[in-house]
């Protein structure tokens, strides 16, 4: 496999090659700082550049197009990642071998008339579209508690800090939806197109020179621009005492999530030792709080930690009844004590040790997960895979100690379900 | 050993039938890191009675499910995710309503990680305790599956379809019946089912076939095949439980549900060339690059829609579970489009050329792979390596006879709204 990464001036191209794969992947990644009003605007925005464009006039229309293109798939998504708002078009397509000759350049001019060539007229998008776009928003946000472990995230982050970019909204707010038209969007397409920085990553097997040709070709960003914002979250200080905040529902199983955020510690400590103790503290299967609050104790049927590097934050989930709310607290607080206070054994670091270095091997294993591997460490600043099962290898229990006193319980939410059915 | 091509896919599967009747199936990729081992059995929920050495046995809900959960259970203490977890590996296991099945999945230790796999599906060990301390666990699974409101949509959709069949009920049971379920209940069923003349071993990704096999033989070559128990379906009656029915659920975007139970009588294909046929019939109708699609995306009434043929003794059901702000008109809209089904070629040929495509691309993935080579077993007794010449050969003549026959006739709806917009319905 083979990486390298050119700097164009208004975009980054990042070639991966690699003969490992049948198809070609390509992911076109927009980011700008976020703003919590424009939340909406993007998602809106990035659903309908897939609805038609100045050369396909339906949705149904596109999808023939992509597959005639032998079954290209093309889709998008949004996310936010730390104090950066990015959206993605991804592309991935069969390598020509296994086509036609030039089914590949199509798929390209394919994904250029998409972001390029929008169904605009007269500097506005078309009503009929946008309407389907909002309804489908608007239907998205309305259902938003159908998933309660997702629900209970959204309303626990913002029981910690409404005005922190980790409580805003992915679905994003109706008020927003309500404030979109035709005109305003197309205004913020040029913005996003204009302004939003932009990394190309392509991995499979191609010609580098040529790919890049194709590339320059379909694609036309020309401003230049340099990144000011940080990526990294940062917070207000912790609170003195742990917030409860709880919300009833109609669900049988209670959800409960807490927020831990992270004191202030070194770049290393952050990408090592926090990662490694997290493997440890709820990262699995083997981790602690699976064997004492669900193997041990029966208290739940999933329950797992997440640590988030850009957000300086670890969350925990789990699946409770609500008569057990309490029990469970107490019981993960000790838990995470016990691993301030070293209570956790060299053979706990080791085995996790493995989990690290297998989940890098598995790197490898597809071509999204290796472009999302090099787009992390293009916007992180982590070091490369290779590098970092090195690194990790050399970590040591007291160095997980040492960070994990910086982790505080703030915030925990229990979105509570007020069915006591027994079938 | 056999070696069989998969064709179009210039790969090689190798299988072997041990003497007692253990099938064995291995598709190595020298390319790639992972392994993934499933050691399963053809045994799921859907049994629940069955005549075992001349004696009817009758056992409660779910068995199948908490058996998977329990052979967790190990006498030193240690459990699988812990061996596993030293290799960096993980371990896991599903049941369905065929099949359970066990899995490691590394990229370390493999020869360690397959023995060790086998030898605790091999030993089963149960106790008073151990099996109690799963209830509260299972109810928590039982009620997090409940409390989505596609799933219990779905799950009041498959009671009135079918009126015998286990298909009825959760793979898990239901709380009530799960506190029942004994030790014995355990033993009893583990016996019966996990013989090497009901079982298998499947394994995709980076491994060495020899070693593979041999450990295989040594683990499990020595095991007893025996007579598999009787099992006792109560005949399913044609018709569908209810024809429409009205539920509420915490949902602010109503849900439809929508089901066809047919009876394979009326279908002249078997295997998979049916359920190719069945599938490209529904994709033509109702998928992503469908009219009906479009007409719905036009029209605003249609979020979300999930689609899916199950196979059942004597049936073939059709699901399709959508959301939508005017169900009743989505509903008609399906209508229309089974009462006006006409196959183009053109269409048929495009569709036939995104499956074959999406054949190719998934050899690339190994978890893929293993998954598709699983599910050819279970439905298909063996694997498919024909898959791709099949789908070419395709035609709009077999389509349309398949069309003309089959019974489509009985239908169950589910609408799932809150309670408000019900009350305003009812009144």
């Amino acid at each position: 496999m083979q990486y390298t990464r050119k700097d164009l001036g208004s975009y980054n191209l990042h070639l991966i090659q690699t003969d490992k794969f049948k198809t070609i992947t390509m992911r076109i990644v927009f980011h700008s700082p976020i703003k919590k009003n424009e939340i909406t605007k993007r998602n809106v925005l990035s659903e309908i550049l897939l609805q038609s464009t100045s050369k396909y006039s339906s949705k149904r229309n596109m999808i023939i197009e992509a597959e005639e293109l032998y079954a290209a798939d093309i889709y998008n998504n949004t996310q936010r990642i730390g104090n950066y708002i990015m959206t993605s078009f991804i592309l991935q397509v069969l390598h020509d071998q296994y086509t036609e000759s030039g089914n590949l350049e199509k798929a390209i001019e394919f994904m250029g008339e998409i972001l390029f060539h929008p169904d605009v007229k007269n500097g506005k998008f078309k009503e009929d579209k946008l309407s389907i776009v909002k309804k489908n928003c608007e239907v998205a946000l309305s259902s938003m508690k159908e998933d309660p472990v997702d629900y209970s995230m959204v309303r626990l982050k913002e029981a910690y800090d409404l005005d922190n970019p980790i409580s805003y909204r992915m679905l994003g707010y109706k008020e927003d939806l309500d404030k979109i038209d035709v005109s305003n969007l197309y205004q913020y397409y040029l913005k996003m197109i204009e302004n939003d920085f932009v990394d190309i990553y392509v991995a499979g097997n191609f010609d580098p020179e040529e790919l890049l040709l194709l590339v320059k070709k379909h694609f036309k960003f020309r401003k230049i621009k340099r990144k000011r914002v940080p990526f990294e979250v940062e917070h207000k200080r912790c609170r003195r005492r742990r917030l409860i905040a709880k919300e009833r529902n109609h669900n049988s199983q209670s959800k409960l999530a807490v927020a831990c955020p992270i004191g202030k510690l070194k770049i290393y400590d952050k990408n090592y030792p926090l990662v490694l103790g997290n493997i440890i503290f709820g990262g699995g299967v083997d981790s602690k709080l699976f064997k004492e609050v669900r193997e041990k104790n029966s208290l739940c049927y999933t329950i797992y930690s997440a640590y988030s590097k850009l957000d300086n934050m670890m969350y925990i989930s789990a699946g409770i009844d609500k008569a057990n709310f309490d029990k469970t607290v107490k019981l993960v607080t000790n838990i995470l004590e016990k691993l301030k206070k070293g209570k956790f054994t060299d053979k706990d670091v080791n085995i996790a040790k493995e989990y690290y270095q297998s989940s890098i091997t598995s790197i490898e294993e597809n071509p999204m997960s290796i472009i999302r591997e090099y787009l992390t460490e293009e916007m992180t600043g982590l070091d490369s895979y290779q590098e970092r099962a090195q690194i990790m290898s050399k970590v040591k229990r007291k160095d997980i100690i040492r960070t994990y006193k910086k982790i505080k319980m703030d915030t925990i939410f229990l979105l509570e379900g007020d069915q006591d059915e027994e079938d | 050993m056999k070696k069989i091509r998969l064709q179009g896919l210039d790969k090689d599967l190798y299988q072997d039938t041990l003497s007692n009747g253990l099938s064995i199936y291995m598709l190595p990729y020298e390319e790639k890191n992972n392994y993934f081992i499933s050691y399963a059995t053809k045994y799921g929920s859907d049994v629940t009675n069955f005549i075992l050495e001349g004696k009817e046995n009758s056992v409660p809900l779910g068995v199948a499910h908490y058996l998977e959960h329990k052979m967790f259970e190990e006498p030193s203490g240690e459990d699988p995710f812990t061996f596993f977890s030293r290799s960096g590996s993980d371990g896991n296991a599903s049941t369905s309503y065929d099949y359970t099945q066990y899995i490691c999945v590394g990229n370390k230790c493999f020869p360690e990680n397959l023995r060790y796999l086998l030898q605790f599906v091999n030993e089963p060990y149960f106790t008073d305790e151990n099996v109690l301390k799963e209830k509260g666990i299972i109810s928590e699974e039982i009620k997090m599956y409940n409390d989505l409101p596609d799933y219990k949509l779905e799950m009041k959709l498959r009671e009135n379809v079918y009126h015998t069949s286990a298909k009825r009920y959760d793979i898990a049971g239901t709380i009530s019946e799960i506190k029942r379920i004994t030790k014995d209940d355990l033993y009893h069923c583990y016996h019966a089912f996990y013989t090497p003349n009901n079982m298998f071993v499947l394994i995709t990704g980076k491994f060495d076939v020899e070693e593979a096999h041999r450990i295989i033989e040594e683990e499990l070559g020595k095991k007893k095949s025996k007579p598999l128990p009787k099992i006792l379906f109560v005949k399913e009656p044609k018709k569908v439980v209810k024809e429409e029915e009205t539920i509420v659920g915490d949902v602010e975007i109503p849900k439809i549900g929508f089901a066809i139970k047919v009876p394979k009588k009326s279908i002249s294909l078997t295997g998979l060339e049916c359920d190719l046929y069945l599938n490209m019939l529904t994709t033509i109708l109702f998928g992503s690059s469908s009219e009906f699609k479009e007409r719905v995306r036009q029209d605003k009434i249609l979020n979300d829609i999930y689609m899916e043929w199950e196979d059942d003794a004597e049936f073939k059901t059709f699901y399709l579970l959508a959301s939508s702000t005017e169900p009743d008109r989505l509903l008609s809209e399906i209508q229309y489009e089974l009462s006006h089904i006409s196959i183009v070629k053109k269409t048929l040929e495009r569709i036939k050329k995104v499956w074959i495509a999406n054949e190719v691309k998934m050899i690339d993935h190994v978890d893929k792979m293993q998954n598709i080579l699983f599910d050819d077993i279970i439905h298909y007794g063996d694997v498919v390596d024909n898959r791709i010449e099949v789908i070419r050969n395709m035609d709009v003549k077999t389509m349309t006879s398949l069309v003309k026959k089959i019974d489509m006739s009985e239908v169950s709806i589910v609408k799932m709204m809150q309670k408000k917009n019900k009350e305003i319905m009812d009144s």
